[in-house]
Protein backbone atom coordinates (compact mmCIF):
# COMPACT_ATOMS: atom_id res chain seq x y z
CA UNK A 1 0.00 0.00 0.00
CA UNK A 2 2.88 2.75 0.63
CA UNK A 3 4.12 2.06 -2.58
CA UNK A 4 1.07 3.60 -4.05
CA UNK A 5 0.81 6.83 -2.05
CA UNK A 6 2.96 9.04 -4.24
CA UNK A 7 0.93 8.26 -7.03
CA UNK A 8 -2.25 9.05 -4.70
CA UNK A 9 -1.00 12.46 -3.02
CA UNK A 10 -0.32 13.29 -6.89
CA UNK A 11 -3.58 13.39 -7.25
CA UNK A 12 -4.67 14.97 -4.57
CA UNK A 13 -2.24 17.99 -4.69
CA UNK A 14 -3.65 18.92 -7.87
CA UNK A 15 -7.05 18.52 -6.59
CA UNK A 16 -6.28 21.53 -3.86
CA UNK A 17 -4.29 23.30 -6.07
CA UNK A 18 -7.26 23.60 -7.69
CA UNK A 19 -9.24 24.36 -4.92
CA UNK A 20 -6.38 26.45 -3.08
CA UNK A 21 -5.48 28.67 -6.03
CA UNK A 22 -9.38 30.56 -6.87
CA UNK A 23 -8.57 33.36 -4.73
CA UNK A 24 -4.94 33.40 -4.51
CA UNK A 25 -2.38 34.02 -7.30
CA UNK A 26 0.73 32.58 -6.00
CA UNK A 27 -0.21 29.08 -6.42
CA UNK A 28 1.72 27.24 -8.86
CA UNK A 29 2.45 23.74 -9.38
CA UNK A 30 3.88 21.92 -7.11
CA UNK A 31 7.60 21.42 -6.53
CA UNK A 32 8.24 17.69 -6.36
CA UNK A 33 7.67 16.73 -2.85
CA UNK A 34 9.45 14.86 0.10
CA UNK A 35 8.27 10.73 -0.01
CA UNK A 36 5.62 10.28 2.96
CA UNK A 37 7.32 10.15 5.91
CA UNK A 38 7.49 6.70 7.66
CA UNK A 39 5.13 6.88 10.87
CA UNK A 40 4.29 5.23 13.69
CA UNK A 41 0.90 4.65 11.87
CA UNK A 42 -2.14 3.33 13.53
CA UNK A 43 -2.82 -0.79 13.42
CA UNK A 44 -5.08 -1.21 10.80
CA UNK A 45 -7.98 -4.37 10.12
CA UNK A 46 -6.64 -6.52 7.90
CA UNK A 47 -7.22 -5.34 4.01
CA UNK A 48 -8.66 -1.90 4.93
CA UNK A 49 -7.14 -0.07 1.66
CA UNK A 50 -9.49 3.59 1.76
CA UNK A 51 -9.17 6.17 -0.67
CA UNK A 52 -9.65 9.67 1.02
CA UNK A 53 -9.98 11.42 -1.93
CA UNK A 54 -13.75 11.98 -1.58
CA UNK A 55 -13.45 13.24 2.22
CA UNK A 56 -11.42 15.89 1.20
CA UNK A 57 -13.49 16.65 -1.72
CA UNK A 58 -16.47 17.03 0.77
CA UNK A 59 -17.57 20.47 0.81
CA UNK A 60 -17.87 21.78 4.33
CA UNK A 61 -18.96 25.32 3.86
CA UNK A 62 -19.56 27.24 0.48
CA UNK A 63 -17.01 26.86 -1.86
CA UNK A 64 -14.72 25.06 0.50
CA UNK A 65 -14.20 21.44 0.92
CA UNK A 66 -12.18 19.87 3.65
CA UNK A 67 -8.96 20.25 1.16
CA UNK A 68 -9.15 24.05 1.66
CA UNK A 69 -9.73 23.60 5.51
CA UNK A 70 -6.54 21.73 6.17
CA UNK A 71 -4.38 23.26 3.55
CA UNK A 72 -3.22 25.93 3.85
CA UNK A 73 -2.95 25.94 8.03
CA UNK A 74 -5.15 28.96 9.18
CA UNK A 75 -8.03 29.61 10.77
CA UNK A 76 -10.43 31.32 8.07
CA UNK A 77 -13.17 34.07 8.60
CA UNK A 78 -16.06 34.58 6.26
CA UNK A 79 -17.83 37.33 7.26
CA UNK A 80 -20.77 36.62 5.25
CA UNK A 81 -20.82 33.04 7.12
CA UNK A 82 -22.40 32.50 10.92
CA UNK A 83 -19.02 32.80 13.26
CA UNK A 84 -18.62 28.81 14.22
CA UNK A 85 -16.09 26.01 13.35
CA UNK A 86 -14.71 26.04 10.56
CA UNK A 87 -15.47 29.61 9.92
CA UNK A 88 -13.12 30.61 12.56
CA UNK A 89 -13.08 29.14 15.90
CA UNK A 90 -15.34 30.15 18.82
CA UNK A 91 -14.34 29.29 22.17
CA UNK A 92 -16.99 26.68 22.72
CA UNK A 93 -17.27 25.03 19.40
CA UNK A 94 -16.61 21.41 19.72
CA UNK A 95 -14.15 21.45 17.11
CA UNK A 96 -12.42 17.95 18.03
CA UNK A 97 -15.82 15.87 17.41
CA UNK A 98 -16.46 18.18 14.05
CA UNK A 99 -12.94 17.69 12.62
CA UNK A 100 -13.14 13.94 13.08
CA UNK A 101 -16.87 14.03 11.13
CA UNK A 102 -15.51 15.96 8.59
CA UNK A 103 -12.24 14.15 8.10
CA UNK A 104 -14.51 10.51 8.29
CA UNK A 105 -17.84 10.68 7.43
CA UNK A 106 -19.61 11.27 4.22
CA UNK A 107 -21.50 14.25 4.80
CA UNK A 108 -24.06 14.11 2.26
CA UNK A 109 -25.39 11.35 4.50
CA UNK A 110 -24.37 12.08 7.68
CA UNK A 111 -24.70 15.77 9.55
CA UNK A 112 -21.36 17.05 10.66
CA UNK A 113 -22.96 17.25 13.95
CA UNK A 114 -23.03 13.28 14.49
CA UNK A 115 -19.60 13.27 16.94
CA UNK A 116 -20.71 16.79 18.29
CA UNK A 117 -24.36 15.65 19.06
CA UNK A 118 -23.53 12.41 20.98
CA UNK A 119 -21.01 14.11 22.33
CA UNK A 120 -18.05 11.79 21.53
CA UNK A 121 -15.71 14.35 23.36
CA UNK A 122 -16.57 16.19 26.27
CA UNK A 123 -19.30 18.64 25.13
CA UNK A 124 -17.91 21.88 27.00
CA UNK A 125 -15.10 23.60 28.80
CA UNK A 126 -15.10 22.79 33.09
CA UNK A 127 -15.89 26.73 33.47
CA UNK A 128 -18.64 28.78 31.84
CA UNK A 129 -16.56 31.52 29.72
CA UNK A 130 -17.28 34.98 29.57
CA UNK A 131 -19.65 36.57 27.78
CA UNK A 132 -17.37 39.60 26.78
CA UNK A 133 -13.74 40.94 27.27
CA UNK A 134 -11.59 38.79 27.91
CA UNK A 135 -13.87 36.24 27.13
CA UNK A 136 -11.74 33.36 28.49
CA UNK A 137 -12.53 32.10 32.08
CA UNK A 138 -10.55 33.34 35.03
CA UNK A 139 -8.02 31.13 35.92
CA UNK A 140 -8.33 28.08 38.33
CA UNK A 141 -6.92 27.54 41.71
CA UNK A 142 -4.67 29.77 44.24
CA UNK A 143 -1.80 30.94 42.06
CA UNK A 144 0.94 33.71 42.55
CA UNK A 145 0.03 36.72 40.41
CA UNK A 146 2.92 39.69 39.11
CA UNK A 147 3.23 42.51 41.05
CA UNK A 148 2.46 46.24 40.26
CA UNK A 149 4.64 48.22 38.10
CA UNK A 150 4.80 50.43 35.39
CA UNK A 151 8.50 50.92 33.45
CA UNK A 152 9.02 46.82 31.97
CA UNK A 153 11.88 46.19 30.14
CA UNK A 154 10.88 44.79 26.96
CA UNK A 155 13.16 43.66 24.34
CA UNK A 156 13.10 45.91 21.10
CA UNK A 157 14.94 43.59 18.92
CA UNK A 158 13.68 43.08 15.46
CA UNK A 159 11.53 39.60 14.71
CA UNK A 160 14.66 38.50 12.84
CA UNK A 161 16.40 38.25 15.92
CA UNK A 162 14.28 35.48 16.73
CA UNK A 163 14.08 32.13 16.49
CA UNK A 164 10.88 30.08 15.13
CA UNK A 165 9.63 27.50 17.78
CA UNK A 166 5.58 26.75 17.39
CA UNK A 167 2.87 27.69 14.70
CA UNK A 168 -0.65 26.92 14.67
CA UNK A 169 -3.92 27.65 12.86
CA UNK A 170 -6.62 24.42 12.63
CA UNK A 171 -7.02 22.47 15.61
CA UNK A 172 -5.80 18.89 14.93
CA UNK A 173 -3.97 19.44 11.45
CA UNK A 174 -0.04 19.84 12.99
CA UNK A 175 -0.43 17.33 16.02
CA UNK A 176 -2.62 14.64 14.00
CA UNK A 177 -2.08 14.61 10.47
CA UNK A 178 1.50 15.78 10.55
CA UNK A 179 4.19 13.05 10.96
CA UNK A 180 6.61 12.82 13.88
CA UNK A 181 9.61 13.34 12.01
CA UNK A 182 8.34 16.10 9.81
CA UNK A 183 6.94 18.07 13.45
CA UNK A 184 9.64 20.52 13.83
CA UNK A 185 9.81 21.35 10.04
CA UNK A 186 6.10 21.80 9.77
CA UNK A 187 6.41 24.31 12.50
CA UNK A 188 9.28 26.05 11.20
CA UNK A 189 6.93 26.79 7.76
CA UNK A 190 4.34 29.17 6.95
CA UNK A 191 1.27 29.15 5.24
CA UNK A 192 2.39 30.08 1.71
CA UNK A 193 4.69 27.10 1.97
CA UNK A 194 1.35 24.61 3.38
CA UNK A 195 -0.08 26.24 -0.35
CA UNK A 196 2.94 25.25 -2.33
CA UNK A 197 1.87 21.77 -0.58
CA UNK A 198 5.24 20.86 0.78
CA UNK A 199 3.54 18.46 3.08
CA UNK A 200 0.93 17.67 1.46
CA UNK A 201 1.69 13.73 1.23
CA UNK A 202 2.63 13.49 4.63
CA UNK A 203 -1.00 15.02 5.92
CA UNK A 204 -2.41 12.12 2.94
CA UNK A 205 -1.09 9.71 4.34
CA UNK A 206 -1.54 10.10 7.72
CA UNK A 207 -4.66 10.79 6.76
CA UNK A 208 -5.19 7.24 4.87
CA UNK A 209 -3.45 5.53 7.57
CA UNK A 210 -6.31 6.70 10.28
CA UNK A 211 -8.98 5.98 7.74
CA UNK A 212 -7.78 2.35 7.12
CA UNK A 213 -7.17 2.29 10.98
CA UNK A 214 -10.58 3.75 12.16
CA UNK A 215 -12.97 2.12 8.99
CA UNK A 216 -13.74 -1.40 11.16
CA UNK A 217 -14.99 0.49 14.16
CA UNK A 218 -16.90 3.20 11.96
CA UNK A 219 -18.35 0.18 10.17
CA UNK A 220 -19.48 -1.43 13.06
CA UNK A 221 -21.47 1.88 14.14
CA UNK A 222 -23.13 2.23 10.90
CA UNK A 223 -21.79 5.46 10.26
CA UNK A 224 -21.49 6.49 6.50
CA UNK A 225 -18.08 6.92 5.31
CA UNK A 226 -16.57 9.39 3.12
CA UNK A 227 -12.96 7.03 2.03
CA UNK A 228 -13.96 4.65 -0.08
CA UNK A 229 -12.85 1.38 -0.94
CA UNK A 230 -9.76 0.60 -3.46
CA UNK B 1 -5.95 -4.76 16.01
CA UNK B 2 -6.72 -5.32 19.73
CA UNK B 3 -4.99 -3.40 22.96
CA UNK B 4 -3.54 -5.00 26.04
CA UNK B 5 -4.84 -2.52 28.32
CA UNK B 6 -8.73 -2.25 27.50
CA UNK B 7 -10.43 -1.47 30.77
CA UNK B 8 -13.81 -0.37 29.89
CA UNK B 9 -16.48 0.19 27.42
CA UNK B 10 -18.34 3.44 27.12
CA UNK B 11 -18.54 6.92 25.11
CA UNK B 12 -21.15 7.03 22.60
CA UNK B 13 -24.63 7.12 24.13
CA UNK B 14 -26.66 5.11 21.25
CA UNK B 15 -29.43 7.47 20.28
CA UNK B 16 -28.09 8.74 16.73
CA UNK B 17 -25.50 5.84 15.94
CA UNK B 18 -27.32 2.93 17.03
CA UNK B 19 -25.18 0.72 18.77
CA UNK B 20 -22.12 2.45 19.46
CA UNK B 21 -19.25 1.29 22.43
CA UNK B 22 -16.05 3.16 22.60
CA UNK B 23 -13.03 1.68 24.04
CA UNK B 24 -11.30 3.05 26.73
CA UNK B 25 -7.70 2.84 28.29
CA UNK B 26 -5.68 3.48 30.18
CA UNK B 27 -2.60 6.24 28.49
CA UNK B 28 -0.14 8.82 29.73
CA UNK B 29 -0.43 12.40 29.05
CA UNK B 30 0.06 13.75 26.04
CA UNK B 31 -0.66 16.74 23.47
CA UNK B 32 -3.87 17.82 21.91
CA UNK B 33 -4.85 20.99 20.24
CA UNK B 34 -1.56 22.12 20.01
CA UNK B 35 -0.11 21.74 23.31
CA UNK B 36 3.32 20.18 23.72
CA UNK B 37 4.08 20.10 19.72
CA UNK B 38 6.36 20.09 18.17
CA UNK B 39 7.45 17.60 20.81
CA UNK B 40 11.12 17.77 20.47
CA UNK B 41 11.12 21.38 21.15
CA UNK B 42 8.33 21.69 23.92
CA UNK B 43 7.07 18.10 25.53
CA UNK B 44 8.93 17.45 28.64
CA UNK B 45 8.59 13.82 27.79
CA UNK B 46 10.70 14.22 24.76
CA UNK B 47 12.64 17.37 24.85
CA UNK B 48 15.12 17.67 28.38
CA UNK B 49 14.83 21.54 27.61
CA UNK B 50 11.24 21.90 26.78
CA UNK B 51 10.26 25.65 25.68
CA UNK B 52 7.34 26.18 27.93
CA UNK B 53 6.71 29.81 27.61
CA UNK B 54 6.51 29.45 23.89
CA UNK B 55 4.18 25.71 23.33
CA UNK B 56 1.19 27.28 21.69
CA UNK B 57 -1.97 26.08 23.22
CA UNK B 58 -4.48 26.55 20.87
CA UNK B 59 -5.78 29.95 18.50
CA UNK B 60 -9.57 30.94 18.25
CA UNK B 61 -10.82 33.67 16.31
CA UNK B 62 -14.58 34.57 15.88
CA UNK B 63 -16.73 37.75 15.22
CA UNK B 64 -19.75 39.49 15.96
CA UNK B 65 -21.40 42.65 14.51
CA UNK B 66 -18.69 45.30 15.67
CA UNK B 67 -15.55 43.27 16.89
CA UNK B 68 -13.04 40.78 15.50
CA UNK B 69 -12.08 38.51 19.09
CA UNK B 70 -8.19 36.44 18.72
CA UNK B 71 -6.92 34.37 21.53
CA UNK B 72 -4.40 32.54 21.56
CA UNK B 73 -2.90 30.30 24.84
CA UNK B 74 0.31 28.90 25.38
CA UNK B 75 2.08 27.51 28.56
CA UNK B 76 -0.31 24.99 29.71
CA UNK B 77 -2.51 23.35 30.39
CA UNK B 78 -0.43 24.06 33.78
CA UNK B 79 -1.61 23.36 37.30
CA UNK B 80 -3.78 25.06 39.28
CA UNK B 81 -1.09 26.05 41.77
CA UNK B 82 1.59 27.63 39.50
CA UNK B 83 1.64 30.77 38.37
CA UNK B 84 1.76 32.01 34.62
CA UNK B 85 4.44 31.77 32.47
CA UNK B 86 5.81 35.12 31.21
CA UNK B 87 9.07 35.10 29.67
CA UNK B 88 11.08 38.49 27.89
CA UNK B 89 12.72 36.30 25.33
CA UNK B 90 9.74 35.02 23.51
CA UNK B 91 7.96 36.70 20.69
CA UNK B 92 4.64 35.98 20.03
CA UNK B 93 2.70 36.87 16.74
CA UNK B 94 -0.69 36.84 15.78
CA UNK B 95 -0.91 36.60 11.74
CA UNK B 96 -3.65 38.27 9.66
CA UNK B 97 -4.23 38.15 5.86
CA UNK B 98 -6.76 40.30 4.70
CA UNK B 99 -6.19 40.44 1.06
CA UNK B 100 -6.32 38.24 -2.00
CA UNK B 101 -2.86 36.69 -1.21
CA UNK B 102 -3.97 35.06 1.27
CA UNK B 103 -1.29 32.95 3.00
CA UNK B 104 0.89 36.26 3.38
CA UNK B 105 0.32 38.44 6.45
CA UNK B 106 -0.68 41.90 6.13
CA UNK B 107 -1.29 42.36 9.66
CA UNK B 108 1.29 41.28 12.42
CA UNK B 109 0.55 41.54 16.04
CA UNK B 110 3.34 41.24 17.75
CA UNK B 111 3.46 40.26 21.84
CA UNK B 112 5.91 40.43 24.36
CA UNK B 113 6.73 40.68 28.09
CA UNK B 114 8.84 42.67 29.92
CA UNK B 115 9.31 43.20 33.62
CA UNK B 116 9.91 45.71 36.19
CA UNK B 117 11.50 44.55 39.33
CA UNK B 118 9.35 41.46 39.81
CA UNK B 119 6.20 42.92 38.47
CA UNK B 120 5.71 41.20 34.81
CA UNK B 121 4.07 44.05 31.95
CA UNK B 122 2.72 43.01 28.35
CA UNK B 123 3.40 45.36 24.95
CA UNK B 124 1.26 44.51 21.86
CA UNK B 125 2.28 46.42 18.60
CA UNK B 126 0.60 46.42 15.44
CA UNK B 127 -2.84 45.75 17.06
CA UNK B 128 -5.11 47.06 13.62
CA UNK B 129 -7.16 50.33 14.90
CA UNK B 130 -4.61 51.50 16.90
CA UNK B 131 -1.57 54.18 16.55
CA UNK B 132 1.08 52.62 18.67
CA UNK B 133 2.35 50.32 21.78
CA UNK B 134 -0.21 48.98 23.77
CA UNK B 135 1.45 48.39 26.85
CA UNK B 136 0.62 47.78 30.83
CA UNK B 137 0.56 45.08 33.45
CA UNK B 138 -0.29 41.81 32.91
CA UNK B 139 -3.67 40.58 34.47
CA UNK B 140 -5.58 43.70 33.02
CA UNK B 141 -7.07 44.64 30.33
CA UNK B 142 -5.68 47.62 28.07
CA UNK B 143 -7.30 50.02 25.90
CA UNK B 144 -6.43 52.34 23.24
CA UNK B 145 -9.40 53.48 20.75
CA UNK B 146 -11.48 50.76 20.45
CA UNK B 147 -9.26 48.00 21.06
CA UNK B 148 -8.67 46.18 23.88
CA UNK B 149 -6.44 43.66 24.87
CA UNK B 150 -5.44 41.33 27.82
CA UNK B 151 -2.33 38.87 28.87
CA UNK B 152 -2.12 36.81 31.57
CA UNK B 153 -3.25 33.34 33.42
CA UNK B 154 -6.80 32.14 32.64
CA UNK B 155 -8.66 28.71 32.61
CA UNK B 156 -7.95 26.36 29.99
CA UNK B 157 -10.56 26.89 27.80
CA UNK B 158 -10.18 23.48 25.52
CA UNK B 159 -12.26 20.25 26.54
CA UNK B 160 -11.29 17.25 24.93
CA UNK B 161 -10.70 13.78 25.41
CA UNK B 162 -6.57 14.02 25.14
CA UNK B 163 -6.18 10.38 26.96
CA UNK B 164 -9.04 9.03 24.46
CA UNK B 165 -7.16 10.43 21.51
CA UNK B 166 -3.60 9.28 22.25
CA UNK B 167 -5.36 5.70 22.41
CA UNK B 168 -7.21 6.20 18.85
CA UNK B 169 -4.12 7.53 17.66
CA UNK B 170 -1.79 4.65 18.66
CA UNK B 171 -3.85 1.77 18.47
CA UNK B 172 -6.85 2.09 15.31
CA UNK B 173 -9.98 1.86 18.40
CA UNK B 174 -12.00 4.81 18.53
CA UNK B 175 -11.59 5.04 22.12
CA UNK B 176 -12.99 8.98 23.24
CA UNK B 177 -14.97 9.45 26.21
CA UNK B 178 -17.54 12.27 26.50
CA UNK B 179 -16.95 12.24 30.59
CA UNK B 180 -12.52 12.54 30.90
CA UNK B 181 -11.44 16.00 29.83
CA UNK B 182 -8.10 15.87 30.39
CA UNK B 183 -7.94 20.02 30.52
CA UNK B 184 -10.46 20.14 33.88
CA UNK B 185 -8.95 22.37 36.77
CA UNK B 186 -6.00 23.38 34.39
CA UNK B 187 -5.11 26.96 33.39
CA UNK B 188 -3.30 28.39 30.11
CA UNK B 189 -0.73 32.03 29.95
CA UNK B 190 -2.88 33.48 27.35
CA UNK B 191 -3.09 36.43 25.05
CA UNK B 192 -6.77 38.08 24.25
CA UNK B 193 -8.06 41.11 22.21
CA UNK B 194 -10.76 42.71 20.77
CA UNK B 195 -10.64 44.35 17.27
CA UNK B 196 -13.10 46.12 15.72
CA UNK B 197 -14.12 44.46 12.18
CA UNK B 198 -13.80 47.76 10.56
CA UNK B 199 -9.87 47.82 11.43
CA UNK B 200 -8.90 44.23 9.76
CA UNK B 201 -11.63 43.39 6.85
CA UNK B 202 -10.89 44.22 3.62
CA UNK B 203 -14.44 44.40 1.51
CA UNK B 204 -15.48 40.82 1.11
CA UNK B 205 -12.19 39.11 1.27
CA UNK B 206 -11.95 36.24 4.25
CA UNK B 207 -9.20 37.00 6.76
CA UNK B 208 -6.81 34.24 7.47
CA UNK B 209 -5.07 34.13 11.07
CA UNK B 210 -2.74 31.64 12.33
CA UNK B 211 -0.16 32.04 15.34
CA UNK B 212 3.69 31.57 15.97
CA UNK B 213 6.19 31.76 18.64
CA UNK B 214 9.75 32.74 18.46
CA UNK B 215 12.74 32.94 21.21
CA UNK B 216 14.96 35.47 21.18
CA UNK B 217 18.48 34.42 20.29
CA UNK B 218 17.37 30.30 18.89
CA UNK B 219 16.04 27.57 20.16
CA UNK B 220 16.43 26.25 23.98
Amino acid sequence: MRRTLPLMASSLALLLLAGCGGSDGSSTPAPPAPPPVANEDPPAPAGANFDILPCLQQEVLPGRNVGNLVVPDTLTIDFSLPSSFPNGRRLEDPVVDLTLAVLFLDLKKEPVTRFSALPLNPPGNDLPFRSSFPFLAAAQGDHPVSGAGKNFNFRTDAPSAYVRVDRMGMPAVATVLISKAMKSAYNDSDPIDDDKLKYFNDISHDLTALTNALSDDLAALKLNMCAVKK
Amino acid sequence: MKQDKRVIVAGFTAVAVGAAAALLTADRAARAADHLDPPSRTDPAVDTTPDKAADIADVFAWYDANFVNIAMTFAGPSAASLPATYDRDVLYTINISNDETSFTPEYQIRMRFGQDGSAWGVQFTGVPGTTGPIEGPVDTDLKQGNVTVRAGLFDDPFFFDLQGFKTTKSTGQLSFSNTRNFFDGQNDTAMVMEIPRSALASGNNPIRIWGTTARFGGQI
